[in-house]
């Protein structure tokens, strides 16, 4: 089975080299991700979103994300809403210190270590409070609707620099579309067999719609375009 | 006599990936240790989000980059700041120069992350001292 990217939470850290609770947020969103909830968490380096590529950049607009920041420059919140999305929830190292004396940003002290811990439940608890929203992907925020579509498969909670989420530029009517998420949406359908025609076609639409904003007008340019390129994809697959 | 520019460094803070760490070590041993006094070290959070400072540093210093992959990050935002990047570093190039320090761990390097970064860092080192005049030691 292809892995259409299920629910999960994505972590950007501001990782700010120059003080010590840059370094508590990178620790702290390293240990959500590989030991607090490895299995609903992934996350992106932060340059990637101007770095980077399409894919990248919708990054926030498809996983709720939670920016941790260690000072009130806020790089990392501000950053991933100016060229992703506006993160669904925040967390400022700073306001968890009760502690002055860190340690160094290469070496934390014990206090240190201590405020990656607790950085690191606080972001763990909104991953299990954002999981229990309901996320619109097309549109990068939440929504009141109960079930928004998602993916069985799980996939390894890791790194998603370079990989991104997968995007397909498409001709529609004239106009490039980025659609995310159709790579493997595309991949799902060939592997259990479909084949192109018009009742596969509505069915991506209605699969390409859990991802992308489709302009009711436009939809039969959307099933023209999706037709012609998943038949290119089955005739290279 | 003027002083020479300090050189900026600017590693590529990733964090998913073992050479991201050994990016930011090696840019600690430089910056803090084999020659403090003749670099600075930019944040890219900050260049990311077009802090006017980091941009001025970047702008007005020779700038030397350190990534983790082949994303180039640092590379390319230093160059998207309007610096001009001086000599940048690809960690798996310099591993291939020294794979007898093989690097593991995100979170905490190991040995011979560490021993990677120091090699990196000493060729770091020797760049500044080129663009300084070979006025260290």
């Amino acid at each position: 089975m292809v892995d259409l990217p299920q629910k999960k939470v994505g972590i950007v850290a501001c990782s700010g080299e120059e003080l010590a609770e840059g370094t508590v947020t990178r620790l702290a969103a390293l240990k959500v991700l590989e030991q607090l909830r490895p299995k609903d968490t992934v996350t992106i380096c932060l340059p990637l979103f101007l770095a980077g590529g399409e894919g990248d950049r919708a990054f926030a607009r498809f996983y709720p994300t939670i920016a941790l920041d260690g000072c009130d420059k806020r790089c990392a919140a501000k950053a991933t809403e100016l060229y992703s999305g506006k993160p669904a929830a925040s967390v400022l190292v700073s306001e968890l210190m009760t502690e002055r004396d860190l340690g160094t940003m290469r070496r934390l002290n014990d206090h240190g270590r201590e405020l990656v811990n607790r950085t690191a439940d606080r972001t763990a608890h909104l991953v299990d409070e954002l999981l229990g929203k309901p996320w619109d992907r097309r549109a990068g925020e939440f929504t009141n609707e109960t079930t928004v579509e998602e993916a069985a498969e799980p996939i390894e909670a890791t790194c998603s620099c370079g990989s991104g989420i997968p995007v397909q530029q498409v001709n529609i009517d004239g106009q490039v579309v980025t659609l995310i998420a159709l790579p493997a949406i595309f991949q799902q359908f060939h592997e259990q067999g479909k084949v192109p025609g018009d009742g596969v076609t509505r069915e991506l639409l209605n699969l390409v719609k859990v991802y992308n904003p489709v302009p009711a007008e436009q939809e039969a340019n959307y099933l023209s375009a999706l037709e012609r390129e998943y038949t290119a994809f089955c005739a290279k697959s | 006599m003027n002083d020479p520019k300090r050189v900026v460094i600017v590693p590529c803070s990733g964090i998913g990936k073992t050479y991201g760490s050994v990016s930011r070590e090696a840019a600690y041993d430089v910056t803090q240790d084999l020659r403090p006094e003749s670099t600075e070290l930019v944040p890219l959070s900050l260049l990311v989000l077009g802090d006017e400072q980091a941009r001025a540093a970047v702008v007005g210093s020779p700038a030397i980059t350190i990534d983790g992959c082949k994303l180039a990050c640092a590379t390319k935002m230093v160059k998207e700041s309007g610096g001009e990047v001086t000599k940048d570093y690809a960690v798996l190039d310099v591993y291939r120069r020294y794979k007898q320090f093989k690097p593991q761990g995100i979170a905490e390097l190991n040995e011979g992350g560490r021993q990677l970064a120091q090699a990196l860092a000493e060729e770091i080192a020797s760049v500044v001292d080129d663009l300084q005049g070979g006025q260290h030691g």
